[in-house]
């Protein structure tokens, strides 16, 4: 089981997440927008993040980033409503482990927790 | 190398450094909307005015007319898709190896079924569109339970029995009829409580409603309730629905359906205090179950310690009175 943060400016988002990875067993940690998640990373260590792009103060691609450099060990999976392709090129180009667009379905979600903690 | 941009809207939220091809790609599809600022360094605000570049994708967004007509015939091209889907062999349809796992097929399905959210249809858009996109859905969905049914069976997954397609009667607009396949029969209870969230179930079955994560911020219905004493029992009478749970069981005679996002505005009288907090009805009665009062059960998902422990201290105070 592992410690996943769970970032996003929409609490609704982030309880359905919860309820679906606590369910699996996860501890769970939130943080409402980039700088927030920032804070949480440099408190705790969480395995893996889950992280929406669009968000006030520090947007996911900056925060996405920062991750990348400060703590190279955590993995990062982005779930955002922007489905454009070439967003997804370049969260995956700045070294997001996956990309799941909303809306997510639980079996999907799980799925992609797994194989991201088992890489 | 692409110069880059920061974009921000009306609530607050910034996206970027993203390219301009990026910001042209969620403008033309409606995913960006109520762009109120932009930044070529993330550090200097201004108006979309002051970006020519910016402001030209956001002018060159389709007109409403205009855009009517684009749903339109993008309609009948879903309409098209779905025939060229039916009896395809499911490795096929979704470009991958036949013999591939549950897995692989779930993760196609998941890349493709998303493409017709029926929710991701705007409010005013053209009605075909919304049915074309649940035509599709459905069709994937019910695809997606037979792979898992076949591959459970240790057998090769393969196309869904032939549904009927309705006679184009239109150049455009050519509906699909429904999938005709016996659907388990289950007697409606008279309350239907939601789970919190869909779980991962045993057997999901890939409708449009296991999908969560876009509801549109204003689709939320608001919901204004003064608390006071004689009613407080909103938040204990309940069994299922009640401040333990985290929800509050709204008595009254118009019902909400399931799944519906609401935002409920609780105006507390002594001392007075407005809380608010988002949810989601996972209960609704109206009426046909007697033992319970008529009305909706929401599950509050913004309830922060803090305006918990302010009700119970209100519950406390009523009791104590009594």
């Amino acid at each position: 089981m592992a410690t996943i943060l769970i970032v996003d400016d929409d609490a609704f988002v982030r309880t359905l997440l919860k309820d679906v990875l606590e369910g699996r067993g996860h501890a769970l940690l939130e943080a409402e927008d980039g700088r927030e998640a920032l804070d949480v990373l440099g408190e705790r260590a969480p395995q893996l993040v889950l992280l929406d792009l669009f968000m006030p103060r520090l947007s996911g691609m900056e925060a996405l980033a920062l991750m990348r450099e400060r703590w190279p060990s955590a993995r990062v999976l982005v779930i955002s409503s922007l489905d454009s392709e070439r967003l997804v090129s370049q969260a995956l180009e700045a070294g997001a482990a996956g990309y799941i667009t909303k809306p997510f379905h639980p079996v999907e979600i799980t799925s992609a927790v797994d194989r991201a903690l088992a890489n | 190398m692409a110069s880059s941009y920061w974009i921000g809207d009306a609530e607050g939220r910034v996206l970027g450094p993203v390219t301009l091809d990026v910001v042209q790609e969620l403008v033309s599809t409606g995913r960006l909307q109520d762009v109120t600022r932009a930044s070529s360094d993330g550090q200097r605000w201004g108006p979309p005015e002051q970006f020519p570049e910016i402001l030209a994708l956001l002018l060159h967004a389709p007109r409403p007319e205009a855009l009517l007509e684009l749903e339109r015939q993008e309609a009948g091209r879903v309409w098209d898709q779905l025939r060229g889907m039916q009896g395809k062999a499911p490795h096929e349809l979704f470009h991958i190896e036949q013999g591939a796992s549950v897995d692989a097929y779930r993760n196609a399905f998941f890349k493709l079924v998303k493409r017709f959210y029926p929710d991701r249809v705007r409010a005013q858009a053209h009605p075909d569109l919304r049915r074309a996109y649940s035509d599709a859905f459905h069709f994937l969905s019910r695809l997606m339970v037979h792979i898992e049914n076949e591959l459970a069976a240790g057998r090769t997954a393969s196309a869904m029995p032939t549904m009927r397609v309705t006679p184009l009667s239109t150049p455009v607009a050519r509906p699909v009829q429904p999938v005709q396949f016996p659907a388990p029969e289950r007697p409606k209870p008279a309350m239907r409580p939601l789970p919190k969230t869909p779980e991962p179930a045993a057997r999901p079955t890939y409708e449009a409603t296991e999908f969560v994560g876009l509801e549109r911020r204003d689709d939320r219905v608001e919901v204004t309730v003064k608390v006071n004493a004689r009613n407080s029992a909103m938040f204990t009478q309940h069994p299922l629905v009640n401040l333990q749970s985290g929800g509050v069981f709204l008595a009254c005679h118009t019902s909400l359906p399931l799944g519906t996002p609401v935002e409920v505005v609780f105006r507390f009288d002594e001392p007075e205090r407005e809380i608010k907090a988002r949810g989601r009805v996972i209960l609704e009665n109206a009426g046909a179950d007697p033992r319970t009062p008529v009305g909706f059960g929401v599950r509050l998902v913004s309830f922060r310690d803090a305006e918990k422990n302010f009700v119970q201290a209100f519950l406390q105070r009523v009791a104590a009175r009594r």
